[in-house]
Formats: structure tokens, sequence, C-alpha cells
């Protein structure tokens, strides 16, 4: 085929620079969306991993693909968009924009595509911001960008879709996280132990302002608490706000407290709307959270209500014995 | 067909329930794997509680050569043989869900204690957030005749699932339809890569 030819040309290419500009011609003309991601791979690869001063070079070019009519090439791009990011904080500027736009997309998979990785740029941002010595115009104005992304997203957890709502349950979550402060109890999951949150964000840097950032984290959430207990929450859309909750509260035992008795609260006043098998699926599962919070040090204050929860879930003595705290007695003898 | 939709079936051994239905639905062209959740494969033996117990790296094969040596008779008149034939046909050996790094769209299990199996190794990996998963539970009876019952159903869920343009939004609708239609009851919920 054409594409094939093109692809093999008479002379190799002479530097990484050639072959980049010559992938992306390629992929500018490519018909399937198959064949033009497979090129966009390879330019990602080549400009993010192998020779990231490149980078900056082709950010422009790659970004113009975000207008593709294929929805998997756009969220190919807002993936790659995520990494170049991580990869230089500088990208934020040219890559924040488009983020705003696509969450505007007509494709509701490009939306929650952005919405989940949300809560990335959110955190690069942050730590972009507190890491310089100096803060600079284009950084207020990222932030800004930020800030609007954060307005749609709250709007966007009544939005009529299902999935949506899922998908913005999950960024309150890490929004939630990022901030609020690490404290000694804190079960941090390997994979999110580099992650910026609001105890290491400085007083002095003007654009992140700790207070206001706690306010946020705080009204992030209080919204997971209230949309857990919204009369007519849809199955899919309840498991993941426990979930969500559950996560806070093992990285952020300050939470422990509420959501313990959000979960008491729930388990007495399930929606009436939930189906009978859903009513199963919750149960069970608020039946797994709690005992995840149990495993948690800081359970300890909490016993009583979460053993009761759980004899009333169907779980037995053996079962909840098994999964106390393991330094309980210690701590006890602190106390 | 359906490329971009991957599923998983899933049981205990990887055997009987989630082969069944791995071998339906890649008949009907979706991408599909299977799995199971045990920490050993078990496979009926001369009593009850005698089963032959191997490990997931053993080949389907070498079962069937194993199992053909023990005792030819036995293992043909209980379908065993038969079975590993099939099996072989379709990959070389089981393998365990908790070992694999792989996404998929939907992950269908085959009875309620995989289902928490399932969920609890969710609890235990790394996640980056990054993609959604319904996990679905149909109860099957490990038996042949249910698995082959099982496998229908389950073609019939995928199908109505992958029918749908956006399934994170259809999802509650289509499984109580399903639950109408076939007059069972599934547990459902999804988790995040």
């Amino acid at each position: 085929s054409k594409d094939d030819d093109a692809e093999r040309p008479n002379e190799p290419p002479s530097s990484t620079y050639d072959i980049v500009v010559e992938l992306l011609n390629n992929a500018a003309v490519m018909q399937k969306s198959v064949d033009k991601i497979a090129n966009l791979k390879k330019v990602k690869e080549l400009i993010v991993h192998n020779s990231p001063d490149l980078l900056d070079n082709f950010l422009d070019e790659m970004l113009a693909f975000q207008t593709d009519v294929s929805k998997d090439v756009k969220k190919f791009i807002i993936g790659f968009m995520e990494e170049a990011c991580k990869k230089d904080n500088e990208c934020l500027p040219k890559v924040l924009p488009s983020i705003v736009m696509l969450l505007a997309d007509d494709d509701v998979n490009v939306q929650k595509k952005i919405i989940l990785t949300a809560n990335s740029m959110f955190k690069l941002t942050l730590s972009w911001i507190t890491k310089a010595k100096k803060s600079r115009p284009e950084m207020t104005e990222v932030w800004n960008h930020l800030k609007e992304l954060k307005t749609l997203l709250y709007e966007m957890l009544e939005s009529v879709n299902d999935g949506i709502r899922t998908h913005v349950v999950k960024f309150l979550e890490g929004l939630t996280l990022v901030c609020s402060r690490r404290t000694a109890d804190s079960e941090i999951p390997k994979k999110n132990e580099g992650d910026i949150s609001l105890d290491q964000v400085s007083q002095t840097n003007g654009i992140a302002i700790p207070q206001k950032l706690e306010e946020d984290g705080r009204k992030a959430f209080n919204s997971l608490l209230q949309f857990q207990s919204s009369p007519h929450i849809s199955s899919i859309n309840l498991m993941t706000v426990m979930n969500a909750l559950s996560n806070i509260a093992k990285q952020r035992p300050d939470f422990f407290d509420q959501v313990v008795q959000s979960y008491e609260a729930l388990h007495v006043n399930l929606p009436p709307t939930l189906a009978k098998s859903q009513v199963s699926s919750v149960r069970k599962n608020l039946k797994t959270q709690m005992m995840g919070l149990l495993k948690h040090p800081a359970s300890v204050d909490f016993l009583q209500q979460i053993s009761t929860l759980l004899t009333d879930l169907g779980a037995s003595q053996s079962e909840i014995a098994k999964n106390m705290p393991k330094d309980l007695e210690s701590r006890k003898r602190k106390a | 067909m359906a490329d971009d939709f991957k599923i998983a079936v899933i049981c205990s051994s990887n055997q009987n329930r989630s082969m069944e239905a791995h071998s339906f639905l890649s008949k009907k062209g979706f991408n599909v794997k299977s799995f199971g959740t045990g920490n050993m494969v078990k496979l009926p033996g001369p009593a009850p509680d005698k089963p032959n117990v191997y490990d997931f790296s053993i080949t389907y094969d070498a079962m069937y050569r194993d199992l053909m040596q023990k005792d030819y008779e036995l293992y043909t008149q209980n379908g065993i043989l038969h079975m590993l034939d099939r099996n072989r046909r379709i990959k070389a050996h089981p393998e365990r869900f908790q070992d694999s790094t792989e996404r998929f769209d939907l992950l269908i299990t085959c009875e309620e204690r995989v289902y928490d199996q399932v969920l609890e190794d969710f609890e235990n990996k790394e996640k980056n957030d990054e993609q959604a998963v319904h996990i679905i539970n149909i109860d099957i009876q490990d038996n042949h005749e249910e698995a082959t019952i099982g496998a229908f159903m389950i073609c019939e869920l995928v199908t109505m699932l992958y029918a749908s343009d956006d399934l994170d939004n259809e999802v509650d609708e289509i499984l109580q339809e399903f639950e109408h239609k076939v007059k069972r009851s599934v547990l459902h919920t999804a988790q995040f890569y």
C-alpha cells in the first residue's frame, strides 16, 4: 500500500529528528487510526523516552492530533500529554488548555479519559509550582486552567451519564488526597509514595495557597460524602464512591471517623432504587471496605462500630478477629 | 470483530467453566482470555478426597498424558480427557488470574468465591486509575452440563454488553435485563486499573 511505501524511503533517515518528522508526516495522512496510533506511539517513545531534548520541538505537532476524528487517536494523545508533562513539567502551559478543551469533547470516552488524567495534571502542576524558586506568570495561567477544570468537573458530578459521574468520583478522591496532609498513620500505596500532598506545599509560593488547598480538599471530601448519601444513587456510582472514601480513610486517617460514620449511615439506609441483586453487590462491597478499614491501625478507636457493622453484614467472629490490626495490643497499652 | 473489547472469564482452575466460555466466545469472534483464581489446578480423581492437583504451569497436554496413563478408562468416562483435549487446543496451560498484569474491559467470574478473590486481588494490586473495568459474577456449577449452559449465558451477556455504545452508562440496565431473561442474579461492581 501507499503507507508501506512511505515507511520505506530509499535512504535511511539520518537522525532521530528526521525520523520523528517523517513519522509525524506519515501519521498526518494515514487513514486508519490503528496505523496513525502506531506511528504516534513511535514518536512518543522517541521524544519522551529516548531523546527528551526533542520534546519541546515536537510538542505542538503532537498536540495537533487532539483534533483527529478518531476517539482512539484522541485518547492516545491524552495519554501522551500526561507522559510529556511527567517528563518535563514545562509542557504544562501548552497542554492544559487542550485538557480543558477536550473535556467538552463529543465522545464520552474521551471525556472520561480526561477526567482520569485531570488528577495527574493537578499533582504535576502543584509540584511544578512548589519546586520553583520563583513563581512565573505561566504558572498562574496553568493554575487558573486547573481551577476552571475543577469547576467543570464538579458540575459533571451531576451529569446524566452514569459513567461520567463514576469517573468524577475518582477525580474527587484524588483531589482530596492531594489537598490534605499525610500523617504517621497514612498507608500510602507504593506507587503513590512520590505523590505530592498538602504537607509538601510551602507557605510562600503565592499561587497555590495551603489554606485554600486545604479548603479544596475538604470540599472534595464532603462532596463525596454527600454523593454517597444521595437517595437515588446508582449502584456503580455508590460502590465507586464507597471505595473512594475507604481509599481516603486509609491514606488520610484524619478522615477515618467520618468515613466509618458514613458507612454506618449507608448500611441502615440503602438507596431504595437498588434492585435486589444490586443490594447484594453493595452489601458485599461494604463488607470488603469495612474489612479493609479494620486492618488499618487507625481502626483502633472504632473497633466496636466496625465489628458491629461487619457482624450485621454476615462476617464471622473469627473473620473479624483475623483482620484486626496487628499491633492492637501495644497500641491499646499506649492509649 | 471485537478486538478493542477485552474480556476475561475466570473460574477456579481454568479448566471447565472458564474454558468452555473461552472456547464459545472466541468462536463468536470476541477477544477473550481465561484464568483461574485457585492456588493450584484441581481435577477430579479416583475418589472425591483424591483429586488430581497440578501447578498452573503444567500444560494441559502434560495433564492429559498423565491422566491417560493413570487410568484411561476412568478419565475417558468422566469426560476429563475430552475436556483437557479441548483445552490444549485453545492454549498451552492454565493461567492464574493473580499472576496476570493484563488489563481488561470486562471480567466475568463463575462463582461468588472467585468474584471475591478477584476483588481481593484488585485491593492488593498497584493501580494507576487509568481505566475502568466491570466485574460481573454469574454462578455456574462446576460440571460439564452447567459449564455448557453457563458459556451460553455468558456469551449472551457479553453480546449485550458489547452492543452498548456507552457501557459505563448502560451496564446497570443491561444487567437487569439479563437477570430477568436468564432468571439468575448476578453480582456486579467496577474497579479501576
